[in-house]
């Protein structure tokens, strides 16, 4: 059937008509044998011009339009809707860009316009073996998963469950509260760390809309936004959480001792244990990769000493299937590894910390109550140095970021231990200071102003103990001299590293991940909660480093995305997407290997394409040989006439 | 040769990197010559060989195949195949003896108006010296 | 040395225990001195099977040929069929395994190493005896090719009268079979894409003299696709007007079919053709030679296939046809693929 195609040039006022000259052009496409009607108007996308375009749709009994005009990404929605309003299909309206890359660029009236016909001519040819498409709907299930159980976790879980929807909140640990619960007191503010956050752990634990899954882990993902199909793996703890009393018998008669990861090797814990007296869920877990044994039972005497019964060697693990219609990941940082930092003596020498391990000293329920002790000898230490930028913002041998929130966090050290060590001195080696936040720059000035701390602009190039002491030699740029320190502890900034087991994650889930491990988010700027993954959503320090007020606000925007999915009940999904001709294909699979987003298939020795899957981008189209897949409205075939029509005559 | 011959060049431009960058040299109004005709594609990666051998058949003089920067693909990992696949066109070009200058591939991100623009100029520049394109061109 | 014995006893044991449906060997042709192929239905004709340097022919077309008859059979007979496969051939096997157009099982590798020789240039050999027509051709043990025309007998060495491609080859034993026959010797290729020096050494200007020359004589037999292995797909991109419409392709389809190529044999046409038939070979091709033996008017057309070999282990470390398992030349990737003709 012939088509009757309504050509439509804009002036753009004399962003186009200034350079190319409109009524030629429309004269040239009247001589194509399938145009029907080619007008010209000052500004197309106005309602007077939208009006003209949908009067000659009517009055011509056009089925198909070609406007010529600015770039699509302007008003291709536009001009579509108007073309929908005048009763036909809006994939039946393509746009010739005639201003961005024509107008705009060229100076040359003639060849201007010249170029102008081509590339409306190409348009036309494109939107003649344009299929009428309507967008694919499918069903939603309104349940979110949140994996991560750590602040930007609990908060995106919340907000969901606030909302009305179920989440499923998975946290490989025994407990949720993530590092954030490790942290004494937060700046620019000195809150009390467990004091803000403890509250929101025991909302997620009573929340009706929250299914809380604890010491559990994210096997497997499959489906899409709207339908994924997850297995989780609930890892036994070997107590039953409703039954234990917290009464610690089972901690005491606990042979075994192991280094107490919580507070990062600084103590031990034994084998049954709770991770801290405020865990979500409150109950102590059987740590089975370093109990004697459960096959046989080799020891037993927690059991023994457990009044209420509440330990149960024979709990196994299970797999449980969940159907959610988000994801969000909010999987969170870990330090750099202390394995790649070892010319600053860390993990060699005992009074060489990590900032968090140094937060545990600070922590009124830490290993030393708060005090801050030497770990060699238990002594308070009088002067302390902080290293800054320890592993960040070295593309040489480390990473090239900046970790954002180590300036803050040494600051609030220096001042801390000033608080606790009145008589104590402390130094703080850095390169700049970052103190972008809200209140964040007074903060830092009083660290100088009220608790004498002294910043020293410099590197550190060598830490040695001598006597007992840890001897830093470091830089003061400032005043261009060296400077030794003989401290009695040393503190390192360490860089943030997206957590161990982010890689794995990513496979799992398919969405992206970036040079530094961080996951990608879909716009740097636009789109900084959502991945490249319809339906899947980011927050918190996975995503890049960031402080507990970014990540909270991240971690909403990241729940207010998820619930514009949930709170559908059907979702649309653009039809430009692939098709496959089964007599041509003879199910090579080559389509199947470069789809990046595993929406083609074999079934039973032909290509298929999961419509809701596919983006429409086409590789699998120039891979397959046979000419046997195509995307919808850019197949080959109209490119082979658009090729003509641009190189012209 | 002649002062008068204009190269007509197609380029395949992919829509969220190259197209994207086209469109930002237009809205900061560089200037380029007009010999260039924009196919917009989804993706690179989407450039069958089949459409660069028909833009030379047709009478193009030059042919540019332009994609977003190796890990910044819209679709992930579409430019890596182009990259595979337009290097095996460009060896099998090149080996039948079609003048290396013809075919380009770039890498253009949609912040990169200025690159499109030196790439276009550069383009026109050395297609001049090599007049019409007659080797693979269909004689009508 | 292969046991051809052996062979012989192997076939006619399969096809005795109805393993494989027939044989496709090697047999004395009856026309020229050369091997033909044969199909073995009866254990007793197994004896007729040979191997010798003449055996040029790759004989993995017809596992394509039956498989699209198949196809189409209401009944389709899908039993095995036992296949002599040279190193080269075994390659196109394992092609077709990869591209999951034939399974393992529907094939019987009988694999027969060329050791250090290969198969013979029968062109070569016209030149060596000057118009001379060929009446016997015998093989000594040392390795020498006596041929006898009316004249008398003429002694070459074989290396002399070896198809190029076996100068180059990097496959003289199979890579997959069931039973090998003969020696895995290791040979050392000095230079494996020496073929295309002479073309790779010339100015753009020169090479495109040569091709032009070249590919202005094809007449668009199409006898190159109907040889070669990988040229199984039912229709054509090149030739849209295609030569085989399957029952399923509808009217609208037919009358949308992309006329990429015309029917003309002019050399935009001839090129395009050639172009088309190389790219969509990249990765796929094994250098059986078989389209440049079949052309009537004698283009080398392996050149350009093997262009993009050179290409494809040069440029990507891939190699055609050694491994199944692995994806294809254009449907992987890797990060260090080069970039250095890209801005």
């Amino acid at each position: 059937m012939k088509k009757r195609i309504g050509v439509f040039i804009c002036h753009c006022g004399i962003n186009i008509a200034g350079t190319v000259d409109v009524k030629e052009t429309v004269k040239e496409l009247t001589k194509h044998q399938d145009v029907e009607h080619s007008v010209d108007y000052v500004y197309m996308c106005s309602e007077p011009g939208q009006n003209l375009i949908k009067e000659a749709i009517k009055d011509k009994k056009l089925d198909s339009i070609v406007i010529s005009c600015c770039s699509p990404t302007l008003h291709e929605s536009t001009f579509r809707k108007a073309a929908k309003e005048a009763g036909i299909n809006e994939f039946q309206c393509e746009i010739a860009n005639i201003r961005e890359q024509c107008s705009w660029v060229h100076k040359d009236k003639k060849k201007a316009t010249e170029k102008a016909k081509k590339i409306t001519r190409s348009a036309v040819e494109r939107v003649l073996k344009n299929e009428s498409l309507e967008p694919i709907s499918f069903p939603v299930t309104s349940r979110a998963l949140v994996i991560g159980g750590g602040i930007a976790g609990i908060q995106s879980a919340l907000d969901i469950a606030d909302s009305g929807y179920e989440v499923i909140l998975v946290e490989r640990d025994p407990s949720i509260g993530g590092h954030m619960i490790q942290l004494s007191e937060t700046f620019p503010t000195l809150d009390c760390s467990q004091c803000i956050l403890t509250p929101k752990m025991v909302e997620v634990s009573k929340h009706p809309n929250i299914k809380l899954m604890t010491y559990s882990e994210v096997q497997e993902v499959s489906g899409y936004v709207g339908n994924f199909n997850v297995k989780i793996l609930k890892k036994p703890t070997y107590v039953d959480p409703e039954a234990c009393t917290l009464c610690d018998d089972c901690t005491e008669a606990c042979p075994v001792v192991v280094p107490n990861e919580f507070d990062f090797g600084l103590t031990g814990r034994k084998a049954i244990y709770i991770p801290f007296p405020q865990a979500i869920p409150a109950t102590f877990t059987l740590d089975v990769k370093n109990c004697p044994g459960l096959l046989p039972i080799a020891c037993g005497k927690c059991a023994d000493v457990c009044e209420p019964e509440a330990i149960d060697f024979d709990m196994k693990p299970e797999i449980v299937e969940e159907k959610v219609g988000a994801i969000i990941v909010a999987t969170g940082y870990d330090q750099y590894d202390k394995e790649k930092m070892k010319e600053y003596g860390y993990g060699k020498y005992a009074d060489v910390l990590d900032g968090l391990q140094f937060e545990r000293l600070l922590s009124a329920s830490g290993p030393t109550l708060g005090k801050v002790l030497r770990p060699s000898d238990h002594k308070e230490p009088k002067e302390v140095v902080f290293i800054q930028c320890v592993g960040s913002r070295d593309p040489e041998l480390h990473c090239s970021y900046c970790s954002k929130i180590c300036c803050m966090y040494t600051a609030k050290h220096a001042m801390l231990y000033k608080h606790h060590v009145p008589d104590g001195q402390s130094y703080v080696f850095y390169i700049d200071i970052r103190s972008g936040g809200k209140n964040y720059e007074e903060f830092v000035q009083r660290a100088t102003e009220e608790d004498g701390v002294v910043y020293l602009r410099g590197k550190v190039s060598k830490i040695f103990e001598e006597n007992g002491k840890i001897t830093v030699w470091g830089a003061d740029t400032l005043t261009g001299k060296e400077v030794e320190i003989n401290a009695d502890m040393v503190v390192l900034a360490m860089a943030m590293r997206p957590s161990k087991g982010s890689e794995e994650l990513v496979k799992k889930l398919k969405i992206g991940m970036d040079k530094d491990g961080f996951l990608t988010e879909a716009h740097p700027k636009l789109r900084p909660v959502e991945s490249l993954t319809s339906g899947i959503f980011l927050a918190g320090a996975a995503q890049a480093p960031k402080d507990i007020p970014e990540v909270v606000a991240q971690a909403s925007g990241a729940a207010a995305k998820a619930i514009s999915i949930l709170s559908q009940d059907q979702l649309f999904h653009s039809p430009m997407v692939a098709e496959v001709k089964p007599n041509l294909c003879t199910g090579c699979g080559m389509c199947v290997d470069v789809c990046a987003y595993d929406a083609i298939s074999i079934e039973e020795g032909k290509a298929e394409v999961n419509r809701v899957l596919c983006e429409g981008c086409g590789t699998c189209s120039a891979t397959c040989l046979r000419a046997a897949v195509q995307v919808k409205n850019i197949t080959p075939g109209q490119i082979h006439e658009m090729i003509e029509a641009s190189v012209g005559g | 040769m002649t002062k008068d011959f204009e190269p007509k060049i197609v380029a395949f431009l992919c829509k969220w990197c190259s197209s994207a960058g086209s469109d930002l040299a237009g809205v900061s109004r560089m200037k380029y010559p007009p010999n260039v005709v924009p196919i917009t594609v989804m993706c690179s990666g989407s450039v069958s060989p089949l459409y660069i051998f028909n833009a030379f058949q047709k009478g193009a003089d030059g042919v540019l195949v332009s994609g977003c920067h190796p890990g910044d693909c819209h679709y992930i990992k579409g430019n890596f195949y182009a990259r595979r696949r337009i290097a095996l066109v460009k060896e099998l070009l090149d080996f039948i003896g079609l003048e290396p200058e013809r075919f380009k591939m770039s890498w253009v991100s949609a912040a990169e108006g200025t690159k499109y623009t030196e790439i276009i100029k550069d383009f026109v520049k050395d297609l001049k010296p090599l007049g019409p394109q007659k080797k693979l061109r269909r004689d009508l | 040395m292969v046991d051809i014995e052996k062979l012989r006893k192997e076939a006619k044991k399969i096809l005795k225990e109805g393993k494989v449906k027939y044989i496709i060997g090697y047999t004395k042709s009856s026309q020229n001195f050369s091997a033909s192929p044969v199909f073995i239905t009866k254990p007793e004709d197994t004896s007729r099977l040979i191997w010798n340097p003449t055996c040029v022919q790759n004989l993995v077309k017809f596992i394509v040929d039956d498989k699209q008859k198949q196809c189409k059979e209401k009944e389709p007979d899908e039993r095995p069929i036992g296949i002599m496969v040279k190193g080269c051939d075994s390659r196109a096997i394992n092609v077709l395994i990869q591209e999951k157009f034939i399974d393992r099982e529907d094939v019987y590798l009988l694999g027969v190493s060329c050791e250090e020789l290969g198969v013979l240039d029968e062109k070569k050999i016209a030149k060596k005896l000057k118009g001379g027509k060929i009446e016997k051709v015998d093989f000594d043990k040392k390795k020498n090719i006596i041929i006898s025309t009316k004249d008398g007998e003429v002694k070459i060495p074989i290396k002399e009268v070896l198809a190029e491609r076996c100068l180059e080859c990097r496959a003289n034993f199979p890579v997959i079979y069931d039973t090998l026959y003969g020696e895995k010797v290791e040979r050392e290729v000095k230079e494996p894409f020496k073929s295309l020096n002479q073309i790779e050494s010339q100015s753009f200007k020169k090479r495109w003299n040569f091709w032009a020359e070249q590919l202005d004589r094809c007449i668009r037999c199409y006898a190159c696709r109907s040889i070669c292995p990988m040229c199984y797909c039912d229709e054509c991109v090149a030739d849209s007007i295609n030569y085989a419409v399957t029952p399923e392709t509808t009217a609208e389809e037919k009358a949308q079919k992309i006329q990429w190529i015309e029917r003309s044999p002019d050399l935009s046409e001839n090129i395009g053709y050639h172009l088309i038939r190389a790219i969509h070979l990249a990765g796929r091709c094994i250098d059986c030679g078989e389209c440049e033996r079949a052309c009537p008017v004698d283009i080398p057309l392996r050149l350009l296939n093997k262009k993009l070999e050179k290409a494809a282990h040069e440029l990507f470390d891939y190699d055609v046809g050694f491994d199944h398992e692995k994806p294809s030349l254009i449907s992987s990737f890797k990060d260090e693929d080069p970039e250095d003709f890209i801005r």
